[in-house]
């Protein structure tokens, strides 16, 4: 028995180890590579306008930005005529739709005319249904995706235009950066995040052909999309799911990470809200997962790291049963030392994880004229184990939802509306 | 090569392009040019370091394989086995066959690394600890590798810090031939391994395109350094600054400077982890008192302070090492490394900024001889890190001497004093003047001595004559093969440990030379229990030697090896 258990405790050791070494791999991934950093910026110089954009901005109770948002869409450095734009919403939601038709009115009086409001009254209430109710509408060479609350830049479509062209790529995945890196607890672990998966990661994925796509600031060819045959209606992370379709359907997927031309956003301004969101990028995946896009991708290696990415919240529920484990175990079990010593690996590798990002902390900070102090690592160090049982809480909890059956958009969404807060951030990217 | 000059000055790259051949982003960014007049010299540019090209492979080919017949022809019989030889392989033995770092207490004496790449070595080979004839030559058999592969990592850390064939020429002949590198390299020591390490860890931080996989390997090799033998820790600020230097203005260069660290404290924490776990970091009490050693249980930080604290012999008095052992072993090699490396630290620290090679090599050298300057403990082997080192200050500093010749020359002069040094007698490189005043094959190369079968023909004497369950005192270069090979002798056990190891002394032999069945005695041990009997430890193994007969002995040169039988 005692054998066993201790079989069984260096196995998980070295499986840890192995998996946390891969992350940490993935994690440094663009920096490692010589000149991978070059690669991934934006060009210096852009190509004159010639694609044209649909861009679509599903919204829901978005009244107080979303008049802002398509104000900066209709303002972006590029021709108007090359531009459309259609904002979605739900039959019900008539206090989005009344401020989005009052902001069409007004440019229509400037003598813009390229904004539209896209209504859609079945079911599901919920994203994917949203941007498939407005793809027919869509007319023009690129279809792109904003969420209601990004701050966008105003060379993003000069720059996708570039790259589509220059690169010959009907994908491009545009770099989105959580910013307010000091708001909350949790906010800087978040936004870093976000910088090691957009600037490094997602380049492996690109690379390696098998990559989910984020939420927004991401672009599609318009007959792609409608070959591929829009997003999933059903599926918590469509934008995960549909990444992998365009993998699986062999197409070169371009990510142009560059701290100039990253689409802004914030972190979800509560725990509660973050552990939402958490819940479902992570019961998305373990839908994908179960859906079996994965499967049809055409090389090994391909599907390997598919599944890979899908079953992460697998690994990090596991991870973070693990953590406490270990810790009790340090304390209150006698092991064999050798055993002991094994087990301390997968620690040895959090400690390196740790390591990485306080150091991505200065260099998110300095790419964006922001001064990190020793302060906010502290904070950082402080937050970090939390952090790792938030995440683990989350995938377990959503590891519970798919056992029983609950995969509805429809109650997180009922919980943001029944309150008195903003509702809850749309964009899942990972 | 496409240089964006913009880009490329925001990060520069220590790079070594010589001679005419610069490449040419050294005029886009301002790169002095060579003075008009004297032969060009090495510049310090961005870009990367030259391929070794076919010339550079037939060089490295070159070195390897004299590596290989100097290190291997005759390794096993010369020279003979060192009591510190057979330390480490009974650890080894130890880790395999009883999953303990040591058939003793371990007393953190050592970092254990060392012999867990011993065990790591013995046990997948098909006799394991037997696989080359003894313990002692299955260990020699993967200090030769070790030597070969430090050939290889040396050649290219000189050529990249000089971006010349001939200073890693030179060096690899030194490295290779020089009678003291063949001494100590053959031997079974922590230094070798250590060094290895080093090298590697060296060599990682001047890989053509400094990555973060690089500093991460080189802190984990140096990491495997201090836990193979903690005197690595002399190199650390140099390397150091060589990772400062190559990550400069690199786009990953936090990361390369925070991974490096941690790197190299994974393998150093583990070792501090094992003696936590076995609540051996602390002495109890915390009591430090250097007259009143822990006696419950040994501990790391004591051992560590102990060790610090230990003064004994100077390195340039009279009768010491230096003029012992090491100068007649080859004054050539270690008046002309000492020399070089003054120069190179003269060159290195007036040159930093545009060529940071010589301050690299030179300050390695230099704190590795301050260590044993300071007069701490010394053992004869302790040069050996030096070795590679003073190597490498040669080949570099010859190499900037000759620049000044013509291409001819600057070849004939070194090919014609290595064939001197070679050929001389006095040397010892190749020939020396045996006892009887004659021209002779140089004892590492001669095939007529064979020091190590004295120690052969010793233990066959035992297996034919003593019984296994006799109780043995004897010297550690023993102990594998009376524990490894049956009939096994399990109460054979060396007069460090039989003075020292209360499980042995007390239990064993109560302190008692009646105790005592067989002493197994050389003169080099009858030194050492001398040399341990400051507080009388040896003093009952000395009372049986009194009472003893000797049943057999032999001796060639000035070795002498002994069997007594007690009572």
């Amino acid at each position: 028995m005692t054998l066993l258990l201790h079989t069984g405790l260096v196995l998980i050791s070295v499986l840890l180890t192995v998996q946390s070494a891969h992350v940490l791999y993935l994690m440094l991934y663009t920096w490692d590579q010589k000149d991978a950093e070059e690669r991934a910026r934006a060009p210096e110089e852009f190509l004159p306008p010639r694609l044209s954009f649909s861009v679509l901005l599903p919204a829901r109770h978005e009244e107080d930005v979303i008049q802002t948002t398509i104000e900066r869409v209709v303002r972006a450095d590029y021709p108007a005529e090359l531009l459309e734009v259609f904002v979605i919403c739900s039959a019900d939601d008539t206090g989005t739709i009344a401020r989005a038709e009052e902001k069409i009115a007004e440019l229509g009086r400037e003598g813009v005319h390229n904004v539209g409001v896209v209504v859609f009254d079945d079911q599901p209430v919920n994203k994917p249904h949203g941007l498939n109710a407005a793809l027919p509408h869509t007319s023009h060479d690129v279809v792109t995706i904003f969420d209601a609350e990004d701050d966008i830049h105003p060379a993003i479509f000069a720059l996708v235009n570039t790259v589509m062209i220059q690169d010959r790529v009907n994908v491009v995945q545009a770099g989105v950066q959580l910013m307010n890196y000091q708001s909350t607890w949790y906010s800087a672990l978040n936004v870093l995040e976000y910088f090691f998966w957009f600037k490094s990661r997602l380049h492996y994925h690109a690379l390696e052909g098998a990559i989910p796509l984020g939420g927004n600031t991401v672009f599609f060819r318009r007959e792609l999309l409608v070959r591929l045959g829009g997003w999933d209606d059903h599926n918590l992370t469509e934008d995960a799911d549909l990444g992998l379709r365009v993998s699986a359907a062999g197409e070169r997927v371009r990510v142009v990470y560059d701290d100039r031309y990253v689409t802004k956003e914030e972190t979800p301004p509560t725990l509660g809200h973050f552990v939402r969101q958490r819940t479902r990028w992570s019961q998305g995946f373990m839908q994908t997962l179960r859906k079996g896009t994965w499967k049809q991708m055409p090389t090994r290696k391909q599907r390997w790291l598919a599944f890979y990415v899908l079953a992460f919240p697998h690994g990090q529920a596991l991870l973070g049963l693990y953590l406490l484990v270990s810790l009790g175990m340090m304390l209150f079990l006698k092991v064999p030392v050798l055993v002991a010593l094994i087990s301390w690996l997968p620690v040895l590798m959090l400690a390196a994880h740790f390591v990485t990002q306080a150091v991505g902390l200065y260099e998110f900070t300095d790419a964006h004229g922001l001064q990190a102090t020793p302060k906010a690592v502290l904070r950082m160090a402080v937050a970090w184990y939390p952090y790792q049982l938030v995440l683990s809480y989350a995938a377990l909890r959503a590891m519970r939802r798919q056992m029983t059956g609950r995969s509805d958009w429809e109650k997180t969404q009922h919980v943001g509306a029944h309150r008195a807060e903003p509702p809850e951030a749309d964009s899942h990217v990972a | 090569m496409s240089h964006e000059p913009g880009r490329d000055a925001a990060r520069p790259q220590l790079v070594v392009v010589p001679d005419e051949r610069r490449a040419p982003a050294a005029q886009a960014t301002g790169q002095a040019p060579a003075p008009a007049g004297r032969a060009p010299q090495p510049v310090v540019t961005l870009g990367r370091f030259r391929p070794l090209g076919r010339r550079g492979r037939i060089a490295l080919g070159a070195a390897v394989l004299m590596g290989l017949v100097t290190h291997g022809w005759h390794l096993f019989q010369y020279p003979l086995y060192l009591t510190d030889e057979g330390i480490y392989m009974q650890r080894a033995w130890s880790l395999v066959r009883q999953t303990s770092l040591s058939p003793y207490t371990y007393d953190y004496d050592h970092a254990p690394g060392g012999w867990i790449q011993l065990a790591g070595w013995a046990f997948p080979l098909p006799n394991q600890f037997e696989t080359f004839g003894n313990a002692i030559n299955t260990g020699r058999f993967l200090m030769l590798l070790v030597h070969l592969a430090g050939v290889v990592l040396l050649f290219e850390i000189v050529r990249r810090l000089t971006g010349s064939l001939l200073a890693a020429s030179v060096t690899s002949f030194f490295y290779n031939v020089s009678p003291i590198a063949v001494y100590y390299q053959r031997q079974v020591l922590l230094d070798n391994l250590m060094m290895f390490w080093v090298l590697l860890s060296l060599y990682l931080l001047l890989c053509r395109d400094m990555r973060i996989r690089h500093a991460l390997g080189a802190g984990a090799a140096l990491g495997m350094a201090l836990i193979t033998k903690e005197n690595a820790v002399f190199f650390v600020p140099t390397l150091v600054y060589l990772l400062h230097r190559r990550t400069r203005g690199s786009a990953q260069r936090r990361f390369a400077k925070s991974l490096w660290p941690f790197a190299l404290a994974v393998p150093v924490g583990g070792y501090v982890l094992y003696a936590v776990l076995k609540n051996e970091l602390m002495p109890s009490g915390l009591d430090f008192d250097l007259n009143n050693p822990p006696a419950d249980h040994v501990s790391l930080l004591y051992t560590l302070w102990w060790q610090i604290n230990r003064n004994q012999g100077s390195l340039v008095g009279h009768g010491s090492l230096l003029y012992a052992s090491w100068l007649p072993r080859d004054g050539v090699f270690l008046i002309l490394g000492l020399l070089s490396v003054l120069a190179a630290l003269y060159w290195g620290v007036r040159d930093r900024g545009r060529n940071p090679g010589f301050l690299i090599i030179g300050t390695l050298a230099f704190a590795y001889s301050l260590y044993l300057v300071r007069g701490s403990v010394l053992l004869d082997f302790y040069i050996t890190p030096l070795i590679p080192l003073f190597a490498a200050t040669i080949g570099m500093t010859a190499d900037r001497l000759l620049r000044r010749f013509r291409p001819g020359l600057r070849k004939a002069l070194p090919a014609a004093f290595g064939a001197v040094v070679l050929l001389l007698p006095a040397t010892g490189y190749l020939l020396t003047v045996n006892d009887e005043g004659r021209v002779a094959i140089a004892d590492q190369y001669q095939p007529k001595l064979n020091l190590t079968r004295m120690q052969e023909r010793q233990v066959a004497w035992i297996r034919k004559n003593v019984p296994a369950n006799a109780r043995i005192i004897m010297d550690d270069d023993l102990w594998s093969e009376l524990h490894d090979v049956p009939p096994f002798y399990p109460f054979a056990h060396s007069h460090w440990n039989a003075s020292s190891d209360p499980d042995v002394r007390d239990k064993l032999f109560a302190k008692n030379w009646r105790n005592i069945d067989y002493i197994i005695m050389s003169n080099k041990m009858r030194q050492a229990m001398d040399g341990n009997n400051g507080d009388g430890r040896e003093n009952w193994i000395l009372t049986a030697l009194k009472n003893s007969r000797k049943v057999w002995e032999t001796s060639q040169g000035d070795i002498k090896l002994q069997i007594y039988r007690v009572g």
